[in-house]
């Protein structure tokens, strides 16, 4: 009778663990699929501890060590990994929210990201101005240095 | 070991659909979208290894395998959390 129930349980574990792992294929989001391995964890995992500790029952102070530090552990992983999942997408909603920042067009920049290029644009044209005017006055400084001692 | 001859193939058949259990849960270790599908994927597989070394310590009838399964189930708590906390900060501690 013992048994039978041993087996059962187990029948109980092994059903669970078989649709949360066809949960983790077919489910379509990141916490959904969590939500799935949480049932393989807790109720399919359990099944099999009960099962064991009814079948072999001189071991079942091991068996419910190793369910209560997995009752206490798997919850903490599985929040673990959806804390992870919130913060990258927060990270990448705040990267997406600077780029749109920095390329809304104003009354300065007309047209989306000029205003870097703007900048840049004004600074290398007075370097060339800059360049230009004093290679015109070393050129007419040659000059009038020349013309003077012919 | 079990003594019911019944007990005894039912105990073997569900291990072998347990290890089974674990090519769907590798699929998705290597296909899944994103770095947490893949973390999550592993802690299934995790779990169910050690669902895995229960069923064989009642094949052998063997109580070290039950402290084998303990000692993997808190290296794996350890091992999630520390990636869980690298992909999302970008570092461990």
């Amino acid at each position: 009778m013992l048994e039978l129930l041993g087996v059962a349980a187990l029948l109980f574990g092994l059903f669970f663990s078989a649709v949360g792992v066809i949960g983790v294929i077919r489910l379509p989001d990141v916490l959904t699929r969590l939500h799935a391995s949480g049932k393989v964890a807790i109720l399919g995992l359990f099944g099999l501890l009960l099962g064991a500790a009814l079948l072999m029952p001189s071991s079942a102070l091991r068996l419910l060590t190793l369910g209560l530090f997995v009752l206490l552990t798997s919850p903490v992983a599985t929040h673990a990994i959806a804390a992870s999942v919130h913060r990258r997408q927060e990270i990448a909603d705040e990267i997406a929210h600077e780029s749109a920042e920095d390329s809304t067009p104003t009354e300065e920049t007309p047209f989306a990201g000029a205003n870097v290029t703007a900048v840049l644009t004004r600074s290398r044209i007075q370097d060339i101005i800059e360049a230009q005017e004093r290679a015109l006055q070393q050129r007419s400084r040659d000059a009038g240095h020349n013309g003077g001692t012919k | 070991m079990i003594e019911n001859a019944l007990a005894q193939s039912a105990i073997q058949l569900i291990l072998l659909a347990l290890v089974i259990l674990l090519i769907p849960a590798s699929w998705r270790v290597v296909a899944g979208p994103s770095l947490p599908d893949r973390l999550a994927a592993v802690d299934l597989i995790t779990t169910l290894l050690i669902g895995i070394i229960v069923m064989l310590a009642l094949v052998e009838g063997t109580q070290v395998f039950v402290d084998m399964a303990i000692a993997l189930a808190a290296f794996a708590f350890v091992g999630t959390i520390s990636i869980a906390r690298y992909i999302s900060e970008g570092r461990v501690y």
